[in-house]
């Protein structure tokens, strides 16, 4: 097979998972808009413009509630600022890239194409570039088509996520996450990260995620330094 | 309520572009790389653990409950497989099972 297409299909492919696991969010993005009030047409748009699961959820809730426009764009930015994590982390591989692959790169930069971002070459090959545009915009299409059949079909499907089908996203990250633990730094990353996220967010403090997630980064972070020093100095 | 879309699209997508933008005059050294180089795990796991152990009524560390013997499951699939699908599959139908 051409190189072209078959970075086509591993993107496809390796994402479909991710795609599959978001159908009872999807779908109530666009029941829940439509139960709101929302115009199909709205509800379509806000999936094809704002692509992002948990800043759609919470706006629709809000919109609803005729809550002040300022306090909605605040709660969506809150809710968008871990992404300013992933464009720092990617920047190095993709910077050198020309504006036309970096605008849809940046589009699609959703916390599941992020998961497929860490190899040393990601983004940096025409290949490479290829695949993650494969795998971030098959998951636009079908986060797009999930909207659209909850808006077709939404008041005559019960609740996904209420039938724990949100585990389904669970899985998919602890597939992601579990076989790349392979030092000591990396797991302390995880632990303090699961810890602090349970808590906080159990608190409702609005910052739990970005704030768990640096939490964590830095106790990786310190632990790395930390057994490097000691096998430095026997 | 299209003006808020649109403003809401703005916002997600210049959170998602503004580290990709060549203007901005940094470079993430070796050490802000080695730092970031734990985000993924961080953010990932962040998102999933408290699907697993939160609710409505705040932490849940019953062995009753689904999301975790599910999660313990999918845990040791992926130490041992390293395959989202099995992982997936595995984590899933037990869950679906108890549940």
């Amino acid at each position: 097979m051409q190189p072209v297409k078959k970075a086509i299909l591993k993107g496809f492919l390796d994402m479909l998972p991710l795609c599959l696991a978001v159908v009872p969010w999807g779908i109530l993005c666009g029941s829940l808009a439509i139960q709101n009030g929302f115009s199909a047409f709205e509800t379509q748009a806000m999936s094809l413009l704002v692509f992002a699961g948990s800043a759609q959820l919470v706006a629709i809730e809000l919109m609803a509630g005729n809550t002040p426009l300022l306090t909605i764009l605040f709660t969506t930015f809150i809710i968008s600022s871990r992404h300013f994590l992933y464009g720092l982390a990617v920047r190095h591989k993709v910077i050198d890239q020309p504006m036309r692959w970096r605008l849809p790169v940046s589009f699609v930069l959703t916390d599941e194409l992020f998961a497929f971002s860490h190899h040393r070459k990601a983004y940096r090959t025409k290949t490479r570039l290829i695949y993650a545009l494969s795998a971030g915009f098959s998951f636009y299409i079908a986060w797009n088509i999930w909207t659209l059949i909850g808006i077709v079909a939404g008041t005559m499907l019960p609740d996904l996520t209420n039938l724990g089908l949100d585990f389904a996203i669970a899985a998919t990250f602890i597939a992601l996450v579990i076989p790349g633990i392979k030092n000591l730094a990396s797991l302390v990353t995880v632990i303090v990260a699961g810890v602090s996220a349970t808590l906080l967010k159990s608190t409702g403090f609005e910052l739990w995620l970005v704030c768990s997630a640096l939490l964590a980064m830095a106790a990786g972070y310190s632990t790395a330094r930390l057994t490097a020093k000691k096998e430095a100095t026997p | 309520m299209m003006t808020t879309i649109l403003l809401m699209a703005c916002i997600t997508f210049f959170t998602r572009y503004l580290f990709l933008h060549r203007a901005l005059p940094f470079k993430v050294g070796p050490k802000m790389q080695q730092f970031l180089s734990f985000s993924a795990p961080a953010v990932l796991t962040a998102i999933w653990v408290p699907i697993v152990f939160l609710n409505e009524d705040g932490i849940n560390l019953n062995w009753q409950n689904p999301y975790l013997s599910a999660a313990i499951v999918a845990i040791i699939v992926a130490y041992k497989t390293h395959n989202i699908y099995y992982t997936t599959l595995a984590g899933m139908g037990l869950f679906l099972i108890l549940n």
